[in-house]
């Protein structure tokens, strides 16, 4: 028998399996298409077991053209490296499936040697793997830095390893300054997105000043640009806390300075915040210490704008309770919810003030507290962490995130009560937190959260801020409940639960573009003639958007295709900086910047957004929705629009997410009756 | 891309026909300098018409006087020989055979090759030694049979019976294979599997054979050596068993002689006793399960579906197939082997390799799926495995040890 370690003398584990690895490939090369789905398993297999080995990913990038060229990537996405988005590596490589985390580290692996020169492909450049892969690691950091966590082992098993194992590599090869710049940009797009939870972005930007502070790492040259700002937003913001002394040290020399040095770390710090969006531990020492000091210097390190010092003042009492209350290094976020929740005068409008006494003295039920000491522990106090959460919320209604869950209607319903309706938000907390139980009516019945079986989460969701964790689950039932209610009747059942679940506001008049019994679009010219006609400012009189209205859209990925229904709100339309009308809207996503292909790229800051909105001009966002509420009683002037405005969003839409829902004679479908 | 393009075909060599669908026949000859035309059931068009694969349909049911019909479209196509590649189309073979080839011998043939009962008759009268077997028309047959070996054995009242084993007479390898030992367990045969054969247990050690045959010759002699049967099989055997390849050869040859086999491949199972005697156990005129021809081309480099057609095609030369084969256990580069998984738990819910076969240097891949129920169907014959481990290494011996360790793992937890 021939026996390959007569030929090399010494042969490695990692020879052995690369041997096996290179003869799957073979086989895999020499099979014509239709035999290729036989022989991949043994490939991915072999792949893994090299992947494994230290040394292996170089070998497996060693081998990127042939095994591309063998067919491993044929029939999936993985086979155009081009439409791939960085953003989608890190579930791919976190998925259970083990042949999934295979293909996407077997494709990284590929860039790579693209990006290196030694693949020269056909339809990816070598500067384009380059920047792929530097965002990829940029949004991975983590991979480099920690070791798996709990859940990622018990799921993952070895392969958790393995893909830290890959990132090194990567890393080794494509040079850590480029990911730096890339991260930091990254970290700046979310943050100005201005996000309640920010954990993630503390601990990344945690992680690189650490990383900066060893000596044994190059960073190569004008890396990082923006860092700075981002560690000294939660380190050493200013002169009492630069060398990162520890909060009572901060406290001793607060309490050892001047007038004049407490005002430079108040605006220090209130400068910082309004800047990132991030909130520095030693900022809720200096607020506490201020409570009994200043009310004026209150307002300097919060950064109030005169609405917000108003309120300061005129709530005093209140804005001390809160602050001594759900103030502390460890919720220091929610000082940047207070302050904009006072900059937005909301403390006015009468109902308010008086629930937020009533919030203070909250009794939480036993299932809540235990809930929020589950996930944020005991400092402080339950109580304290939902207050914080309270004022996160009702400062930063646009901050609210769904997390990993299938739960945007929720999210969405909590950020459009937190914008338009605080008092009713707050209701809500009470309910969700002291009852553990909420009651909303569907058609004049109750639907309790308790009572329902089964919301749209199958499991509780735990990704979350205080309130929404508290909410969330109620509110998904009763959702779900709304549903199950108008099983049965024809057409969406959105046309009933929004009104019902959201407020008197969500106008009762609804429209839809998609047959629900068939998928086929229906309707399409109707819909956004309509659709204009009481969102257009050139076609509903000029009326500004009142109230935030429910709207859904088909979210589809950058190759156009589509993805799912996915629920936000619509905010406003208006010109932008540009005078290109936009449409300003709310995505419960955590991250709304995304690339919904064919050039429909949506916006989340640079064309006139509010932090937190993002925008679309009006007719790509008109492109890509599929349900929205009017009033029934406004007509606007619908038959104004030109026909090559309609034209052009159909266009959109057949070239995505309706491709394949047009059906013959589409827009001569009958009409809508509901109209 | 290598290979999107079917291989060039040589208009001088012969033209194939495979009965039955296999994807890895299909690709095989597709690379293949053959022509070839697959035959198969309706639900198969699609597929061939998509792949651009050549496709006749045809319904494999019980031979009837529309036979003669496939043999001639066959025969107009210009199509050479047929290749039966599972069990139910070796009767088929052998009708289309005896017209493209104009020898109604073939037809009888096959007949023999497909009625197990017939078979051992056959072989009996060939002077090859066979066990003890009877046909069963039911339950009292069997208890007739399993009363009768062990009164031969000179077994008492209470000693524990000899088992016998109950095959259907034209099924393939282990399906409907039952192994009884007590009169209870024949109430547990369903009616609808009688009639069977039985046969008297033989304790020796079975292994199988693999042979291409070209003009009565035997051109490549496989042992494939099994660890356990219906779990694991390797190739090539170990040392222990290979000393045996001068009688095994002996015995394919009488085989040959008794079956008047000219060309083709079979795929005889024996036992060899403690003291070197050959029991012939069954053999098949077809590829064998178990993927054993995947394990060949993973040791050997060749593949076995095309050495099929080589084997089969009346215009094959001899040195052209002389120089298709290896050398048999010297040429090979390793020893391929593999596990079959069942599921040891009564409730399941996922696939987890266990990291022992995972770190060996042997395992190479697997075919198992992710478990779509959480209760295990409780076996009664052998029945089918949920997939196969694949290994890979340089010892045979090691092999056998790693493949009889398998068997003490769980896949599905």
């Amino acid at each position: 028998m021939k026996r390959t370690a007569d030929v090399t003398g010494e042969v490695t584990t990692l020879d052995k399996r690369v041997a096996s690895l290179d003869d799957a490939t073979q086989a895999l090369a020499e099979t014509r298409d239709f035999g290729k789905p036989a022989k991949l398993r043994r490939v991915l297999e072999a792949l893994r077991r090299v992947l494994l080995q230290s040394g292996g990913a170089a070998a497996v990038q060693a081998r990127a053209q042939t095994l591309e060229e063998a067919g491993v990537f044929q029939g999936t996405d993985w086979a155009s490296p081009e439409i791939l988005l960085p953003a989608l590596v890190g579930p791919g490589l976190h998925a259970g499936e083990a042949d999934t985390v295979v293909m996407e580290a077997t494709s990284e692996l590929r860039m790579l040697a693209v990006a290196r020169g030694d693949f020269a492909h056909p339809t990816m450049s070598a500067e384009d793997a380059r920047q792929f892969l530097s965002q990829v690691l940029a949004m991975n950091l983590e991979l480099l830095f920690t070791p798996p966590s709990e859940a990622e082992r018990v799921r993952q098993g070895r392969t958790a390893q393995l893909i830290r194992d890959l990132f090194r590599h990567l890393a080794d090869e494509i040079g850590y300054d480029t990911v730096l710049d890339k991260l930091v940009d990254e970290i700046w797009r979310v943050l100005r997105q201005r996000p309640i939870q920010v954990e993630q972005m503390r601990s990344l930007i945690t992680r690189i000043s650490i990383y900066r502070g060893d000596p044994d790492v190059d960073l190569g040259s004008a890396s990082g640009q923006g860092i700075d700002r981002l560690i000294t937003s939660l380190f050493g913001t200013t002169e009492a806390s630069r060398d990162d002394p520890g909060v009572d040290v901060f406290r001793s020399r607060l309490e050892a300075m001047d007038t004049g040095g407490v005002q430079s770390e108040a605006t220090g710090f209130a400068r910082a915040m309004h800047d990132t969006g991030l909130v520095s531990p030693y900022h809720a020492e200096l607020l506490r210490y201020l409570v009994n000091e200043s009310d004026y210097l209150l307002g300097e390190a919060l950064g109030l704008s005169e609405t917000g010092r108003n309120c300061l003042l005129r709530y005093r009492d209140l804005v001390h309770r809160l602050i001594e209350e759900a103030v502390h290094p460890s919720t220091a976020q929610c000082v940047y919810g207070l302050a904009l929740l006072l900059d937005r005068g909301i403390l006015h409008e009468p109902p308010v003030v008086p629930a937020l006494w009533r919030q203070l003295a909250l009794e939480l039920a036993p299932a809540a507290r235990e809930r929020l000491l589950l996930v944020f522990g005991d400092q402080p106090s339950p109580e304290a962490r939902l207050t914080a959460g309270a004022l996160s919320m009702l400062g930063q209604p646009l901050g609210v995130g769904q997390g990993d869950n299938p739960t945007c209607q929720s999210a969405r319903a909590l950020s459009m009560w937190a914008y338009n309706d605080p008092d009713y938000l707050l209701q809500m907390v009470v309910w969700a937190a002291r009852d553990d139980e909420i009651i909303m009516h569907f058609e004049g019945q109750p639907i309790s959260s308790r009572e329902s079986e089964g919301g749209v989460a199958t499991t509780l969701p735990m990704d979350l801020d205080p309130v929404s964790l508290l909410v969330v689950p109620h509110l998904d039932r009763i959702y779900a409940e709304m549903g199950r209610r108008c099983a049965g009747r024809p057409g969406d059942p959105h046309r009933w639960v929004n009104p019902e679940f959201h407020g008197w506001w969500a106008f009762r008049g609804f429209r839809i573009n998609v047959d629900v019994q068939t998928g086929n679009l229906i309707d399409l010219d109707e819909f956004l003639r309509q659709f204009h006609a009481s969102y257009h400012p050139a076609y509903n009189g000029g009326q500004p958007l009142i109230h935030p209205q429910p709207a859904g859209v088909a979210v589809t990925d950058s190759a156009a295709r589509y993805v799912g229904w996915h629920a936000i709100t619509i905010l406003r339309a208006a010109p932008d900086p540009q005078d290109v009308m936009r449409v300003y809207f709310f995505n419960p996503n955590n991250d709304s910047g995304q690339d919904w292909g064919d050039g429909v790229v949506v916006s989340t800051a640079g064309n006139g957004e509010r932090f937190g909105e993002a925008s679309l001009p009006f007719d790509q966002f008109a492109s890509r929705l599929y349900i929205f509420h009017a009033d029934p009683l406004e007509h606007g002037r619908s038959e104004e629009v030109p026909a090559e405005d309609i034209e052009r969003i159909v266009g959109y839409i057949e070239r995505s997410w309706g491709a394949d829902r047009l059906p013959a004679g589409m827009l001569q479908a009958s009409r809508n009756p509901e109209a | 891309m290598p290979q999107a393009e079917p291989a060039t075909k040589n208009p001088d060599k012969g033209y194939v026909a495979l009965l039955g669908w296999s994807l890895n026949a299909v690709e095989a000859l597709d690379r293949f300098d053959r022509r070839y035309v697959v035959v198969a059931p309706d639900w198969a068009e699609e597929y061939c018409f998509e792949h651009d694969i050549p496709y006749v349909l045809w319904n494999f049911e019980r031979l009837n006087d529309r036979s003669m019909e496939i043999a001639e479209t066959l025969k107009r196509e210009g199509v050479d020989v047929a290749i039966p590649l599972f069990e139910e189309t070796v009767e088929w073979a052998g009708a289309i055979n005896s017209v493209l080839l104009d020898n109604p011998r073939l037809f009888g043939q096959a007949m023999l090759l497909r009625d197990k009962a017939l078979m051992k008759r056959r072989a009996q009268l060939g002077g090859i030694r066979v066990g003890i077997f009877e046909e069963a028309h039911d339950r009292g047959d069997v208890i007739r049979f399993l009363k009768r070996v062990n009164q031969t054995l000179l077994k008492l009242d209470g000693d524990p019976n000899d088992p016998i084993h109950l095959k259907a007479f034209d099924k393939a390898g282990s399906l409907g294979h039952r192994v009884i030992r007590t009169p209870d367990e024949i109430d547990s045969i369903p009616d609808d599997e009688f009639p069977v054969l039985m046969e008297s247990h033989l304790d020796g050690w079975e292994f199988a054979v693999e042979a291409w045959i070209h003009q009565g010759k035997i051109k490549f002699l496989n042992i494939s050596e099994y660890v356990r049967l219906g779990y694991s099989v390797f190739v090539p055997a170990t040392p222990e068993l290979e000393r045996f390849r001068p009688q095994i050869t002996a015995q394919i040859e009488k085989l040959i002689k008794t079956f008047d086999i000219e060309f083709g491949f079979v795929h005889p199972e024996y036992f060899v006793t403690s003291d070197g005697e050959m029991y012939f156990g069954e053999v098949a005129y077809r590829p064998p399960g178990f993927k054993v021809f995947e394990l060949m081309e993973r040791a050997y480099g060749f593949n076995a579906y095309q050495a099929l057609a080589l084997a089969f095609d009346p215009k094959t030369t001899e040195e052209e197939i002389e120089a298709f084969f290896p050398r048999e256990v010297v040429d090979a580069s390793g020893v391929a082997g593999c596990f079959g998984v069942y599921p040891r738990r009564r409730v399941v819910s996922d696939l987890q390799i266990p990291e022992d076969t995972e770190d060996d240097d042997y395992y190479e891949s697997h075919d198992l799926s992710a478990p779509l129920e959480e209760t295990v169907t409780k076996r009664t014959a052998f029945g089918t495995h949920w997939g196969l481990l694949y290994f890979f290494g340089d010892d045979p011996y090691r092999m056998r040890e790693v493949l009889k360790k398998q068997e003490e793992l769980d896949f599905y937890v």
